[in-house]
């Protein structure tokens, strides 16, 4: 078991310095070389007096080799200091670490509005697969996989907010604005979950185990609250944290819609305005976070399931 | 369906010309009803769109860039069935050429990715050993992250565009078929066939595509229709930014993105277009599901010799 763990921190380690490595390189790879882009960031003449460039290399260091500057940058960036944006030139984590509450209130609202609708949804259909309910969910979810959510989104805007003024229409000052962009993004993991629960209720139904319950007498609901559901979790939680991860940097377009501060917006607004030290600071938080939350996944799922504790102990 | 012969005709009563017709209704029928009804629904309704989008331009009554200002925002008519944009340009016209777009970057994406994807995960499995681990890794650290993350993430390095915005989605969208090929060849791994065209000296390239492509071609083709519709709309959402598609070129997420401005006067203008992606991406999935109910064998879990953890298919389909 902890062979599988280290392996696993070990690549998700690497992956993390590979990812600093590649956005510590993104001036380099992009555009003329750096310090011409941030003197072009503050000035808007494009003309620029190559002694005065040269000189900004001088005094940023960035005439010595890649690899001390590569080494200076990470160093500072473990310690949280990713430099000043280009566009308001104040520090890359002021606007982080703001941003990144955000997210993560925001797609924990949204991955739990749609678990609460998914796991009962799905082990409904479960319970007699191929029949008309099952059919109807299996339909259901197939739909809204299919929406996308920047249509939805402006949609429900038009009727929610514009039309019925139930709702605010964007912005970010309280748990109502919160009710439109959570819906919008609970559709898909929503539909993802019921399918895997579904999907993992009828092997579990299937299971002797459950069979042994049920001719001891145990009753249909108290042999899924004991036996069901615990052993239906494993793949549910796997999807679960790989949605978070996801929606955290990946909820761009509805962040961008309703103009949630969170860490997709951020992350977009840097793209489109060129602002190297933002993307460099979003994309290592983000890369960061999905590792921890990985990890942490990793864990859970063995603590849950200990079939992966005997497997990789005899491998 | 060739048509019963003399000599058939001496065997079986004679069905006569309406009894060929009928006979070969009653076959569609019943290939029909063994097919799962996601699958026959899907197939229909992808197959339409389809025909649409290559008949566009004998379809449309209107040049989709044809300005025409004083009609501009104008509401649903007969003259224009979906009305028309801010510039009084027809959109249903826009809305066809724009799917063309739409579609064929996703399926140029997904049609990359499944060649790359299968291959590589076919001998990641065959080879084992380093190859698998390389491979595997980079499939488990590409799936951490969701695609328009690495997709805006390459944009910012090279620019928008469409061919930038095909690299970046084929870059993350090969793994989910690495490995199902990997789980799938494990599982075929352990069948006698492969051990007898192995003792019979057959070479690696045979086994793969003689024996091993055509065993897991099922499970394979269901996700890459699943994958298709997601890929739909991860297109539709890079272009909705801005970081798709350029202009004068539009696709569905770009025409939704200008619709929003007005959606207050002209509603129409930014539903059909999401619309069109729903349906489209609602056509793929219910294929993508039917194949994958019908390749499914009921009762059968996944356990694959040598993977520590069972793969879960979700797990593949399911990436944000």
């Amino acid at each position: 078991m902890w062979t599988f763990f280290l392996r696993r921190l070990i690549v998700l380690l690497a992956a993390l310095v590979f990812v600093s490595l590649l956005a510590f390189l993104i001036p380099y790879m992009s555009g003329p070389e750096p310090a011409k882009m941030i003197i072009h960031s503050r000035v808007a003449n494009l003309a620029v007096d190559p002694d005065t460039v040269e000189r900004m290399r001088v005094h940023l260091g960035l005439d010595r080799p890649l690899a001390v500057q590569y080494l200076d940058w990470l160093g500072n960036a473990v310690r949280g200091d990713f430099g000043y944006t280009f566009t308001d030139r104040l520090p890359v984590s002021d606007h982080i670490r703001p941003a990144i509450v955000v997210s993560v209130t925001l797609a924990l609202t949204a991955l739990a509005l749609a678990l609460a609708v998914a796991l009962p949804l799905g082990a409904l259909a479960a319970l007699k697969p191929g029949r008309p309910l099952d059919n109807f969910v299996t339909f259901l979810t197939q739909s809204l996989v299919a929406v996308p959510e920047y249509w939805i989104a402006p949609m429900l805007t038009l009727v929610f907010a514009v039309n019925l003024h139930w709702l605010p229409s964007a912005g970010w000052r309280g748990p109502e604005y919160a009710v439109l962009p959570a819906f919008a993004l609970a559709l898909r993991p929503m539909a993802y979950f019921t399918r895997v629960t579904r999907a993992a209720m009828i092997d579990v139904l299937e299971a002797p185990y459950i069979t042994a319950a049920l001719s001891r007498g145990l009753g249909m609901v108290r042999t899924i609250q004991r036996h069901g559901v615990r052993n239906a979790l494993p793949p549910v939680i796997t999807l679960f944290a790989m949605w978070l991860s996801g929606l955290i940097g990946g909820a761009v377009v509805v962040e961008v819609i309703f103009s949630i501060p969170g860490m997709g917006r951020l992350l977009y607004e840097a793209v489109v305005n060129k602002d190297i030290p933002m993307l460099q600071g979003a994309i290592v938080v983000l890369v960061a976070f999905a590792v921890l939350v990985s990890t942490l996944t990793d864990i859970i799922y063995v603590l849950l399931n200990p079939a992966v504790r005997i497997t990789d102990a005899q491998a | 369906m060739p048509r019963p012969d003399a000599a058939g005709m001496q065997l079986a009563p004679a069905p006569g010309p309406r009894g060929a017709v009928h006979e070969s209704i009653d076959r569609s029928l019943r290939i029909l009803r063994t097919r799962h009804w996601s699958f026959n629904i899907g197939c229909a309704l992808f197959l339409l769109i389809l025909a649409v989008l290559v008949l566009a331009p004998w379809i449309t009554p209107y040049d989709p860039n044809a300005q025409e200002l004083v009609k501009r925002l104008s509401p649903v008519s007969s003259e224009h069935w979906l009305g028309t944009d801010q510039l009084g340009r027809d959109t249903f016209s826009r809305l066809l050429f724009g799917g063309r777009f739409s579609v064929t970057v996703a399926a140029v994406i997904i049609a990359i990715s499944v060649v790359v994807g299968t291959i590589l995960g076919v001998i990641s499995a065959r080879a084992g050993g380093i190859v698998d681990e390389v491979t595997m890794r980079t499939v488990d650290l590409l799936i951490a992250f969701p695609d328009v993350l690495v997709a805006l993430f390459l944009i910012a390095i090279v620019g928008p565009g469409h061919v930038a915005l095909i690299s970046a989605l084929t870059l993350v969208a090969w793994t989910p078929f690495a490995r199902m090929a990997r789980s799938l060849t494990l599982e075929i791994n352990s069948r006698d066939f492969i051990t007898a065209a192995e003792v019979l000296g057959c070479t690696r390239s045979f086994i793969i595509f003689r024996h091993v492509i055509p065993n897991a071609y099922r499970p394979i083709a269901a996700i890459t229709f699943l994958r298709f519709g997601h890929k739909l709309i991860t297109v539709g959402a890079l272009s909705f930014l801005g970081l798709g598609v350029q202009p004068p070129n539009s696709d569905w997420g770009a025409m939704l993105a200008d619709a929003l401005r007005f959606v207050e006067r002209a509603p129409m203008l930014a539903f059909a277009p999401g619309f069109a992606i729903f349906i489209t991406a609602l056509s793929v999935t219910l294929i993508g599901q039917g194949l994958e109910i019908e390749a499914k064998p009921r009762g059968a879990g996944g356990d694959s010799p040598g993977d520590a953890r069972p793969p879960d298919p979700a797990r593949d389909v399911a990436k944000p």
